[in-house]
């Protein structure tokens, strides 16, 4: 294979547990945003953008999804005759196989995957955030002061700091120290988890990690420390664009809603720097003689009949008549039926919201068995992918529904069986 | 999918066809239709919906939008090792000037790719009768009655004079065996019209174009289907389905809100598994709504800013409609501008029009007004 200058690896692996129902069964980078998108779009792009075109992406907890997604790299145009976008999940070798024990040790099992294209440096990027970048100005900066490691950084608001991994800089940018989730910060310079490495700086560490039995393999815990406490030249590099971790439903959401904003802080539609996605094949949306449409997004294969407000609205929904839909976001191929109302809520893929039925609703007589504040932070009401809700049936806001929610039946035959379903569930 | 052992034909012209400022910079095939596609499409979708992936299509010489949007028919998925879509070469007769009179004047430029293609069978069609049809049940209808050529057709009852101008017409008896074909009549003697699509044995239909072309004849329907309805056996498959022939502005128009249709809509973009229409990806954004938007029943594409007014419309990737804009009845294709307070009914925009604040443009629903590519009014 030819040499590469540069490889970029994406952690694609984590589970997001903080999404809850919503990453049951997928990985966090394959969560639907903004639309038409997947998170992984927003990297995959990037590095599309910024001329890298061997990626590879580690993958691990639900992969299907991710993986069918991927493909050959085709809508990211990381179909390459050399290098293009590879799968890379854990394997099993002759003498042994294990899971992917974490980040750091994710990249040391695909040392041989690196070396294959004989890389200058490393892109170590994670498949989890929301952002436009330049990956090839940071990789020059890296080169021009010739340092063992750059990391990304980003001013975060001083009293936020303490959730992120603070860098600590001299007035050259240098990292002197690095501090994770400090509770008293002494700057508020986040790392962004984009990292550029010198490979071969790196591969010694890694290897060397992979031998220390007490490391955690992690890059902030582990490597990172290690490298600073050998005084490596490690330059933090100031990124000022918009940059959203969506780690939980409150973020997802906020980001999602973000776009609807006068200024969402970045061009999502630039002809320069295009999000690709996979692109299924569905006509224009339609938008019937009775819908209501404001401050929206919407997208292909859509058909609106009801009133939607402040809501991004994904592929091939259906709204019908006098449906209300306010401050939310719907997943592809959901169903909100005929009188519905769905309040500041996340509906998941293919989920249906039937007739009547209330999301998010505030109501004394809402059903509360879904309630989980911990998931579903600032009144924000999660339902499942796939979940079916009965006609008439109310919500309760705050609530993340995992199951389908149906009226008690007529039939008693039919309700010991679905009683049944949800004993086995 | 499994592959039948049939190539496909496609025109991509049809001399009786006018779209006027439409075509006048490309071919009847590349013009946009229903927000975000062009006339081939549907017939390219068609066909790789039936198996057939193996496509030439014929062109004249306004050919750069097409083979710019179909390119190496990937979003077909006709980029195959052991077929693939071609777009054949402008008919010779074109560069000394002489005239394009019908369909086999086109297939100087499509003999080489029948000779060299492997299929045993042809499906020749026009591509400017829009409808989502499975040719595998032409096929298997034609290897039933063990037709020699088989044609698709659509009932048309009660059409007026000015219409019978346009329609072929078959007598077709109960078994399906065509007896009489009237081409163009003055009086309907029958409700079975010609959809422009045929079924046949490849190695027939060359000798059928080679007789044609020694005796100087240049009509699909005259020379080689009416010419052959004694001597062969013509059957005619019938179609139920929702179609609509696009041959001048009037057709153009009706068949883009006839998008707004529900019912058009799910018969043309997919009602069972395996039959989408597809078409180039160009990885636009949602349409963003503004906050004082009022759109109804409309059809829109993605990639659009909609801050004003909409109705009844069909809108096309990246259009732009501003403040205080009221737009009704009208095909707005991509990247046109409509800024703000302007006032436009009954309009065509083609690609990249920019209408300037506070302007107004009404056209007859009848006859809609159409403004040519890159105006700026």
């Amino acid at each position: 294979m030819k040499s590469k200058e540069c490889v970029a690896m994406i952690l694609a692996g984590g589970q997001g547990s903080r999404l809850g129902i919503l990453t049951k069964n997928i990985a966090k980078p394959a969560v639907p945003f903004g639309g038409k998108y997947k998170i992984i779009d927003f990297p995959l792009s990037n590095c599309a953008h910024s001329g890298i075109t061997a990626v590879g992406v580690l993958t691990q907890y639900q992969p299907l999804e991710l993986n069918t997604y991927i493909g050959n790299g085709r809508p990211w145009d990381l179909d390459r005759n050399n290098g293009g976008v590879y799968v890379l999940p854990p394997y099993v070798s002759a003498d042994k196989g294990e899971w992917y024990k974490g980040t750091a040790n994710a990249i040391y099992q695909n040392i041989g995957f690196v070396d294959g294209f004989d890389p200058e440096y490393v892109v170590i990027l994670s498949g989890d955030h929301i952002y436009k970048m330049d990956y090839s100005k940071m990789i020059k900066a890296h080169k021009m002061a010739g340092a063992a490691a750059t990391i990304a950084v980003i001013e975060v608001p001083w009293e936020e700091a303490s959730r992120f991994g603070i860098m600590n800089t001299d007035e050259n940018m240098n990292i002197v120290e690095f501090e994770e989730k400090p509770k008293k910060p002494k700057s508020n310079l986040a790392s962004m988890g984009v990292y550029v490495f010198t490979w071969s700086v790196l591969k010694k560490y890694l290897i060397a990690d992979e031998n220390n039995p007490n490391s955690d393999n992690d890059f902030g815990k582990n490597i990172i420390p290690q490298m600073l406490n050998d005084g490596n030249k490690m330059l933090a590099y100031r990124f000022d664009g918009y940059w959203k971790d969506v780690g939980t439903i409150q973020s997802l959401w906020e980001a999602n809603m973000n776009l609807l904003s006068e200024n969402p802080g970045y061009e999502i539609d630039d002809a320069d720097w295009k999000i690709f996605s996979r692109n299924p094949a569905a006509p224009p949306h339609y938008l019937g003689a009775s819908s209501r449409v404001k401050n929206c997004y919407i997208t292909e294969g859509c058909e609106i009949y009801g009133d939607v407000e402040n809501s991004v609205i994904f592929r091939g929904v259906t709204v019908e008549e006098g449906a209300v839909i306010r401050d939310s976001v719907v997943f592809p191929g959901a169903h909100i039926g005929k009188n519905a109302v769905v309040t500041k809520a996340m509906i998941g893929t293919d989920a249906y919201i039937s007739e009547e039925a209330e999301i998010g609703s505030r109501d004394e007589s809402a059903i509360e068995d879904f309630y989980n504040t911990k998931i579903c932070s600032d009144d924000i009401t999660l339902i499942g992918p796939a979940v079916f809700v009965d006609k008439g049936i109310k919500v309760a806001t705050c609530s993340m529904v995992t199951r389908n929610v149906k009226n008690k039946s007529k039939n008693a035959k039919a309700e010991q069986k679905s009683a049944k379903g949800s004993a086995t569930a | 999918m499994e592959y039948n052992n049939t190539l496909g034909l496609i025109f991509s012209e049809n001399v009786e066809v006018s779209l006027g400022e439409l075509m006048r910079v490309r071919s009847l095939a590349a013009v946009p239709v229903g927000g975000r596609y062009r006339i081939i499409d549907f017939m390219l979708s068609n066909m790789i919906n039936s198996g057939i992936a193996n496509v030439g299509i014929t062109s004249g010489y306004k050919n750069r939008s097409l083979v710019d949007h179909v390119g190496s028919g990937r979003a077909w998925d006709m980029a195959r090792k052991d077929s693939g879509l071609f777009i054949l070469p402008p008919p010779e007769t074109m560069d000394m000037g002489g005239r394009i009179i019908g369909g086999i004047d086109y297939l100087s430029g499509a003999m080489s790719f029948l000779y060299r293609s492997r299929q045993e069978y042809v499906m020749v069609t026009d591509c400017n009768t829009i409808c989502n049809i499975d040719f595998e049940k032409v096929m298997d209808f034609h290897f039933e009655k063990e037709a020699d050529i088989t044609v698709v057709y659509t009932q048309v009852p009660n059409l007026t004079e000015k219409e019978l101008e346009k329609h072929i017409l078959f007598d077709v008896e109960e078994d399906g065996r065509v007896k009489d074909i009237q081409i163009y009549p003055k009086r309907q003697k029958s409700d079975c019209s010609y959809m422009h699509m045929f079924f046949m044995k490849k190695s027939l239909f060359i000798e059928m174009i080679e007789d044609c072309m020694a005796h100087d004849e240049h009509m699909i329907s005259k020379n080689i289907l009416l010419a052959n309805v004694n001597r062969r056996r013509i059957f005619a498959y019938k179609f139920d389905g929702y179609k609509k022939k696009i041959d001048n502005i009037k057709t153009f128009y009706q068949f883009n809100l006839e998008l707004l249709d529900p019912m058009v809509r799910r018969e043309l973009f997919g009602n069972r598994e395996g039959n989408n229409i597809y078409t180039k990806v160009k990885d636009s954004v949602p349409t963003k709504y503004g906050k004082d938007s009022e759109v109804k029943n409309s059809f829109i594409a993605d990639g659009c800013q909609i801050e004003g007014t909409v109705e009844n419309c069909i809108v096309f990737r990246g259009v732009k409609i501003g403040k205080g804009t009221v737009v009704k009845n009208s095909v707005i294709m991509q990247k046109s501008q409509i800024m703000d307070n302007c006032d436009v009914e009954n309009v065509i925009f083609d690609k990249e029009v920019i209408l300037k604040g506070g302007k107004s443009l009404v056209g007859e629903s009848t006859y809609p007004l159409v403004i040519g590519k890159r105006t700026v009014v």
